[in-house]
């Protein structure tokens, strides 16, 4: 199994990109085909991810493995490095399953208008440019992928959206093109400074200091801008609930699974270990943006009526906690971040599944139209619930271990920083959690509970959970109790690899 | 650092010097066992014919029995246990246990949870029996006894808090139970939130406690706490931040508001959740972390103090409730009160006996009442009436239970509740501090009130006419001969704390807390004492309630405020739900989105609008303006020749060669000046 | 003076016989026999390339009294030309031949006006640059008004050709006063004449005369005006050759200019063309916004395009000829890049026309459903040039942006990256139009292959230079002039 070492973590960034050209050549009628192609090709993908696990040296998870560096683009001297250590790998393996788990989904449905082959084909380019920023090393490269998300979303945000589509798809294409720029100012300041791209070499680099502390500043704010955008941070935010809200089921929970975590893992990866004193200067900002955005994010779910719109707004919350764990700078609250990750890419990646599984047998996302799910399709609005508990961070359940480390964190930030400012941050994440809470179990009671409404009374078409949805659900659902379990299934990756760039830190 | 090498050492220690008990390798069955019901039953039980409670029962007899023998184990002189292993750890510093403690505190517990459990579960296969959600009721019933039973085992601050948070899911799901009703739900919603507020406090507690001590280990911040290592004013706050927890986890003011809604769940699962057992988390917190709250300033006087004001509010509550549920609700939320306030004053194992008794007397009460409910189909006293002839059984052990509650010799509330009068005098008289006297003041005139409010519950329920419409019934067997259980409970375990001789004191108790020997203000004139205010009490009620005499009109009186005060439970619940909830949920969250839409949205918009509003001038000017001196040029073409002329001759290309060298002297002039 | 050489010269002289054939065999061959001229072109620039492939790796060859040089950069435009060349000719084919227009002329000029690109790609010399700039432009004045009997066409022939007068007047003036200064007229003298002269305000004139008649060639704010209406005016597979071959043509001139023959003076043009850079970006864009026609839209999406390339000449500096070399690399790479992924949008545009008839943004909605083949190519060109993966178009706007990064430059950086988020929301605004809305009319349409062809192979080539930028770089680097 030797030669997973040199080929399975590009293999599983780049099988998906196969797939879609495959797809391109099956003639667009044949649907079961495309499917069975498209499911194929994001499993073997995944399959390779789990050969990368099982080739992956837990006893070393803070150091870069299975590492492939190769020339690629002499003239800037940007190399195709890629590989895996604690923190990439739990995001790669996430963003294969989801995506496995995606194809699987559109086996019951492709939604309107239709066309499997386009939207398949798009679901994998999508993949290999999500799956590509976990692994890369290399900003040049990072940065390819990074970009190469927007077209397939934007075409499936403008394509089998809803109504408001168009506008939609361009916000989130111009707005994330738009930081971007700036993201690439700052990564080419660093070459000017530096000489190279590679993530590794920058981080020792970093650890010494690269410029001056204006040089640094002003970088850390240029990868600030495109990172704070991406994640998305308050105030840049307003692009996501429309992209949610708009987009079709399966674009809606890549989106809030996956997507949303190339910006947080970038501060994680890039914008901390390379520019650790800027990253000192601006944590406390990052740490308040954080606050406000929890609780902000929460206001808003309240004041939702469509429930897909709700779920968009506590993305806003969630990121918001992963947000303050990085700002802590401290293990915990890292840590904590990338656990929050994970945890919220399963738990919104499946509550946008029920939103959509909804939507299909109620024609409807209106909150004050529905009710009584819990009566009319009992494990349906169990799982609903399930997935509602689990999001306002229940212990025991993935939700709340991410929750309590950011909070842990703030409560004794790394040493630099204020520790008084953070205490005060922490007790706004407390009251935050109380909204979540309170917006959460008000959905459910709504949606879930009481009597089922007239109009949908006769049930017709209103069927339980679908075998289908059982088999693209069930990992998630197992996933969210395990992790809440048993935190050190992703804790266990992440602690040495945080500790890594907490060394490069300085302590 | 060295903390948690200590940490490994402290619980190797423990685990080397005592004699290995049976029960020390089994323990983590007694919780595993309800859990692992909880998913057979979730999965299976619509399968199983008799619908999943015996699963659950069949798990709870064989965790009694293991607490059985293992608390016969440390009776017979097994030291305690301690095991724990890692759960994770992050970086060096940071590191969470996976462990388990089993004391005498742990082992009352166990058997106090088990045994009401088992009793509820035994119960409802009677009172819940045609209830539609019958098995998803039994699941939660296991989830609730495991997440407890966790809770009390663990060894450390964390675990301890995710079992603090399942017995607070489960009991948001149990009192959810009738869900079709908006009020129900909402209820839950209430119970969930309000602890929700509480725990968050509770949370940044316990992270206090890590950042000064390093560890969430118990034994080791005890440890810490008694030898000085921890203390001074942070210890303090800290402390007090764990009292959150307390304060809405056991229903204290001002966060006691969400108990009484709770009643809104079954009746069984009122008596296990919210009488016999998770209630008192916070009583049991307290107790497991006494040795840190000793040492943590004046924080035991604020403990004692909102115990003192809880336990006279709820108890003037109790005495004007129709519902039967929420006159028990009310007494539970004094009677914890009562425990706290034992605590508050340093009356240790005073507090941890009426933990243990209050759960017996007051789980018999609640099932008496949910018989009652059964029989009536009202949970108003007013429907009722005269049951004691139609219900003899309920109504034996029913007032067994209230003469328990009232403190009457020799039912176990006389022996607990008289400690802890003895111990809030104790400590008035010897630290002569103003928390034990205000306590001592309010445990009497509480102990008055509970008397009164349950004669007139007893009087209200069955004597006189009876209310209701159709024939009442006693209830079936399953229903009563768990009261009997409970009632005979009451009459004996009072006996375990019997003074000076009960082994009680020997089981839980605290280093600096020596026993008593026989003093004749303690042991004779203070029960005494405390009896003849609970008789005075029982006679009033009487009068009042049963023969109608002294009749008194407070509302055509000048203290009628003082009724509606009461009546509207002190505009506590108004506050909350007009002054915070409410303007959150609608105005604030209304005015956030707003602002997202219009400001922060618009402006993003505004920029998009500001580049087009660039783009419509340029693109008029230099494009359409060229596009029409060009076709204006156009239009005179007819052949192609003429129109050449034409065209030369037409004053485009002046304009153009103008244009041309216009722009050419502006560069110059840039020139000029650049160079 | 030494022999010609004429190994060097092959390219030239083939294209020379492939054009007089064709004018020839014109004469000869009935009116519905005339379309044999497009593949005798076709056969003629194959043979240009296999004489420019033959070329490679020769060393430098310089003749013609050092006027005339091949080395790398002339062999990368060449080829570049001739590729240009077989694109256009593959989009022409069907419009002249179903249009029945003058064929055997319109062949003839193409093949001189590419003739003249090939010359410039080597002219070290004023008077070769002036030639091969005017060898471009003049046939294209002709091809633009083939449509005779169009009033537009006639106007938009008219239009350029005034243009074209005037500037080529004003570059001569200066070159010529350039020439009086030096008392020379090949470039690398003049760069050395100059940089021991201390630059007097006449010489910097002249260089700015010489600036100016370029900047009208390639059509940079504010010498744009021309441009739009002449694409819009003339047969769109002749506006494709203009807003490729003529623009490339053009840079090429300045390029040479620049580089060899003004770069002792840089200090004092360079804020000129980072003025003309941020002008023409900025413009080009804001004015393409608001276009319902994909012609002037891609005429000013072209406009905007070179002022990315005009920013490359801000950053020359004499001092640092590291800098100089990068400049010169990104603006290679970006005329390549551009060159392929105009063509391609002019293709389709052109495939879209032939059959709809129409050039309006507005009837291509739903094309997706229509064609999905041209829709998805169209959608490509249109992404390349946005520049945003997976499309080629990314490297040529990063490598710029680097550059500019590297001369430290960051407010021109800043414009770039502004005005690539403004030039992305035109094109994607017709993008949506192709695949978010829904048709105006159902009829399918149908590709002739040839078209297919060269659409697949630019797009082909924009996304293999895309995964594996080398494919470019690597010629870029071996291009210094």
């Amino acid at each position: 199994m030797e030669w997973v070492d040199d080929w399975g973590v590009s293999l599983a960034t780049f099988l998906p990109a196969v797939g879609a050209i495959v797809l391109l050549f099956l003639p667009s009628a044949q649907d079961r085909i495309i499917k069975a192609v498209g499911t194929l090709f994001a499993g073997l993908a995944l399959i390779a991810g789990l050969l990368v696990m099982a080739r992956f040296d837990y006893g070393a998870t803070g150091e870069i493995q299975l590492e492939v560096n190769a020339t690629w683009i002499e003239q800037i001297s940007a190399n195709y490095h890629i590989g895996v250590d604690g923190i990439s790998l739990p995001l790669l393996i996430l963003s294969l399953l989801v995506t496995f788990l995606c194809m699987i989904y559109l086996w019951w449905h492709v939604p309107e208008p239709g066309k499997p082959k386009a939207f398949l084909a798009l679901v994998l380019v999508l993949e290999t440019g999500m799956n590509g920023s976990f692994v890369a090393l290399d900003l040049i490269l990072f940065f390819v992928f990074w970009e190469a998300v927007l077209v397939p979303m934007y075409f499936m945000i403008g394509i089998w959206g809803g109504p408001r589509r168009e506008y939609a798809a361009v916000k989130f294409f111009l707005y994330t093109l738009f930081g971007s720029i700036f993201t690439l100012l700052g990564f080419l300041a660093l070459w000017i400074k530096t000489g190279t791209f590679d993530m590794i070499e920058l981080r020792e680099l970093g650890a010494a200091g690269i410029g001056s502390d204006l040089f640094q500043n002003l970088v850390f704010l240029g990868l600030f801008l495109g990172l704070a955008i991406k994640v998305p941070m308050w105030p840049f935010h307003t692009w996501l609930p429309d992209a949610h809200t708009e987009a079709p089921t399966v674009g809606s929970v890549l989106l809030a699974a996956i997507l949303l975590k190339m910006g947080t893992y970038g501060f994680v990866r890039i914008a901390l270990p390379i520019l650790p004193d800027a990253a000192v200067t601006y944590a406390p900002i990052i740490g308040i943006l954080a606050v406000i955005a929890i609780i902000y994010g929460a206001l808003c779910c309240f004041a939702q009526s469509d429930l897909k719109r709700l779920i968009a707004f506590s993305s806003v919350g969630h990121m918001g906690f992963v947000m303050l764990g990085i700002a802590t700078l401290t293990e915990a609250g890292i840590n904590g971040a990338v656990f929050g990750m994970v945890a919220h890419g399963l738990i919104t990646g499946m509550l946008f599944f029920l939103a959509g599984s909804i939507h299909e047998r109620y024609h409807t996302r209106e909150i004050s139209e529905l009710g009584g799910l819990l009566a009319q399709i009992p494990r349906f609005g169990s799982v609903f619930t399930y997935c509602a508990i689990a999001s306002l961070g229940l212990p025991g359940l993935a939700g709340f271990w991410g929750e309590m480390l950011a909070l842990l964190g703030s409560y004794n930030p790394a040493s630099p920083l204020d520790p008084v400012l953070f205490r005060v941050l922490m007790v706004g994440g407390g009251i935050g959690t109380v909204l979540t809470a309170g917006y959460l179990l008000w959905t459910v009671q709504r949606v879930n509970l009481g009597r089922v409404p007239d109009k949908f009374a006769d049930g017709k078409g209103i069927h339980d959970v679908q075998a289908l949805e059982w088999y693209a659900w069930a990992p998630l659902l197992v996933l969210i109790l395990a992790a809440g379990l048993f935190p050190k299934l992703v804790l266990g990756l992440t602690s040495e690899a945080v500790s890594t760039i907490m060394g490069a830190l300085g302590g | 650092m060295n903390l948690l090498l200590f940490a490994q050492e402290h619980s190797e220690e423990v685990i080397e010097s005592s004699k290995q008990g049976f029960f020390s390798d089994f323990m983590w069955l007694v919780p595993l066992l309800p859990v692992l019901s909880f998913f057979v039953i979730l999965f299976f039980g619509k399968k199983l014919k008799d619908r999943g409670h015996s699963v659950g029962i069949a798990a709870l007899s064989i965790g009694l029995l293991l607490s059985l023998v293992g608390f016969v184990e440390l009776a017979a002189g097994n030291a305690a246990v301690e095991k724990s292993w890692t759960w994770f750890e992050l970086g060096e510093h940071f590191h969470i246990e996976f462990g388990m403690n089993y004391d005498f505190l742990t082992g009352i517990m166990f058997l106090v949870v088990c045994t009401v459990s088992l009793l509820v579960h035994i119960y409802s296969t009677g009172y819940m029996h045609d209830d539609k959600r019958y098995t998803i009721f039994y699941a939660f019933l296991s989830l609730f006894t495991g997440s407890m039973l966790a809770m009390v085992l663990a060894n450390n601050m964390m675990m301890l808090f995710v079992g603090w948070e399942l017995v607070g899911v489960c009991s948001y799901f149990l009192i959810g139970h009738y869900w079709e009703e908006k009020e129900n739900s909402s209820a839950a919603i209430k119970a969930f939130i309000t602890n929700r507020v509480g725990d968050t406090g509770f949370l940044f507690g316990i992270f206090g406690l890590f950042v000064l001590a390093g560890t969430f280990n118990i034994n080791e911040l005890n440890h810490l706490a008694e030898e000085g290592t921890i203390g001074g004013t942070s210890l303090t706050i800290v402390a007090l931040l764990l009292f959150c927890g307390v304060v809405s986890k056991s229903a204290q003011f001002p966060l006691y508001v969400w108990l009484p809604d709770a009643m809104a769940g079954p009746t069984p699962v009122s008596a296990l959740i919210h009488a016999a057992t998770m209630v008192v988390a916070g009583v049991y917190m307290t107790a497991r972390m006494f040795i840190l709250f000793e040492h943590a300033g004046s924080a035991l006087d604020v403990v004692a103090i909102v115990a003192a004001i809880t336990m006279v509010l709820a108890a003037i509550l109790a005495l004007i409730q129709d519902d039967i549920k929420r006159v028990l609700a009310y007494s539970t939320i004094s009677q914890l009160a009562y425990m706290m306030a034992a605590l508050g004053v340093g009356a240790y194992t005073a507090g941890v006996f009426h933990l243990f008794t209050h759960a017996f007397f007051k789980a018999l009460l609640f099932l008496g009442a949910g018989s009652l409910i059964h029989a009536v189909h009202s949970n108003n006293m007013s429907d009722m009436g005269g049951l004691k002839d139609y219900m003899p059984h309920t109504f034996r052990t029913f007032m067994i239970g209230s003469l328990g509650l009232a403190g009457i010799f020799p039912l176990a509330g006389f022996f607990s509740k008289d400690e802890i009068i003895g111990g809030a005098l104790r400590s008035a008289s010897e630290s002569h501090q103003a928390a034990a006297w205000i306590v001592l003041i309010a445990a009497i005139v509480t102990a008055f009130l509970t008397a009164l409010y349950m004669t007139r519950a007893c009087v209200m329920t069955f004597w006189g006419p009876f209310e209701g419409e159709h024939e009442p019934h006693e209830s079936p067997g399953s229903m009563v001969t768990p009261l009997w259980v409970l009632a005979a409970a009451t009459i004996t375990v009072g006996f375990l704390g019997f003074p000076i001789i009960g082994p009680f004191q020997d089981w839980i108790t605290v280093p600096g807390h020596e026993h008593h020997g026989f003093e004749t203000l303690y042991n004779i004139v203070l029960p005494a004492g405390a009896t003849l205010v609970a008789l005075a009490a029982i006679g009033l009620g009487l009068q009042l309630f049963l023969f109608k005499k002294w009749r008194y009109d407070i509302l055509a009186s000048p203290f009628a405020w003082t009724y509606r005060l009461v009546e509207n439970k002190y505009y506590l619940d108004d506050f909350y739900l007009k002054g915070i909830v409410r303007p959150v949920q609608y105005k604030l969250s209304a005015a956030t989105y707003w602002s997202n839409q219009k400001i922060l949205d618009g402006a993003v918009n505004g920029v998009a609008a500001g580049v087009l509003a660039v783009a419509r001038p340029t693109y008029a000017v230099i494009d359409q303006q060229v596009i029409d001196f060009a076709v204006n040029g156009a239009a005179g073409l007819t052949g192609y020749s003429g129109g050449l002329l034409r065209y030369i001759q037409s004053g485009n290309v002046q304009r153009y060669a103008a244009f041309l060298f216009a722009a050419v002297a502006g560069f110059v002039a840039l020139f000029a000046l650049t160079s | 003076m030494n022999p010609v050489d004429w190994h060097a010269l092959a390219p030239e002289v083939v294209l020379t016989i492939a054009a007089c054939a064709v004018l020839l065999i014109d004469l000869f061959v009935p009116d519905e026999g005339k379309w044999i001229a497009m593949p005798l072109s076709a056969a003629g620039i194959f043979g240009t390339l296999a004489a420019v492939v033959s070329l490679i790796g020769t060393g430098n060859h310089v003749t013609l009294a050092g006027s005339f040089e091949v080395d790398g950069f002339a062999l990368l435009f060449k080829g570049l030309f001739c590729l240009i060349g077989l694109i256009v000719l593959a989009i022409s084919f069907h419009y002249f031949r179903s249009g029945r227009y003058y064929q055997g002329e319109y062949y003839f000029l193409l093949l001189t006006a590419l003739l003249g690109g090939v010359v410039m790609a080597s002219s070290r010399d004023l008077v070769t640059v002036f030639i091969a700039i005017e060898l471009i432009s003049v046939p294209g004045f002709v091809m633009t008004a083939l449509r005779k009997r169009d009033a537009k066409s006639n106007e938009a022939a008219l239009k350029f050709f005034l243009f074209g007068v005037l500037s080529s007047a004003v570059m001569l003036y200066g070159m010529s006063i350039i020439y009086g200064i030096t008392g020379q007229t090949l470039l690398s003298k003049i760069n050395s004449e100059l940089a021991a002269s201390p630059s007097e305000p006449i010489v910097v004139l002249s260089v700015f005369f010489v600036v100016v008649g370029f900047a009208f060639k390639i059509s940079a704010v504010p010498f744009h005006f021309w441009a739009p209406d002449t694409y819009e005016g003339a047969p769109s597979p002749v506006a494709a050759f203009l807003s490729t071959a003529s623009k490339v043509g053009g840079f090429v001139g300045l390029l040479v200019l620049m580089f060899i023959a003004f770069p002792s003076v840089a200090d004092t043009w360079r804020p000129i063309f980072a003025v003309l850079a941020t002008l023409t970006m900025s413009v080009g864009n804001l004015i393409a916004l608001r276009q319902q026609h994909i012609i002037r839209l891609l005429a000013y999406s072209g406009i905007a395009q070179s002022g990315y390339v005009l920013v490359a000449f801000a950053l020359i500096d004499p001092a640092a000829p590291g800098m100089n070399a990068q400049a010169l690399q990104s603006a290679l790479i970006y005329l390549a890049i551009y060159a392929v992924m105009d063509l391609g949008a002019f293709a389709a545009a052109v495939a879209f026309g032939r059959q709809g008839g129409s050039y309006f943004i507005s009837d291509y909605s739903g094309l997706w459903l229509r064609s999905p083949v041209l829709a998805t190519l169209l959608a490509g060109f249109l992404v390349s040039l946005a520049g945003v993966p997976p499309m080629a178009g990314f490297w040529a706007k990063l490598f710029v942006f680097k550059a500019t990064i590297d001369a430290q430059v960051y407010w021109l950086a800043a414009t770039m990256g502004l005005n690539a988020v403004i030039a992305a929301w035109y094109y994607l605004a017709v993008v949506k139009r192709m695949f978010f809305d829904a048709p105006t009319s159902e009829e399918p349409l149908e590709i002739p292959y040839l078209m297919r062809a060269a659409m697949g192979v630019a797009a082909l080539a924009l996304l293999a230079a895309f995964i594996y930028p080398p494919l470019i770089t690597a010629l870029a680097e071996r291009s210094i002039i």
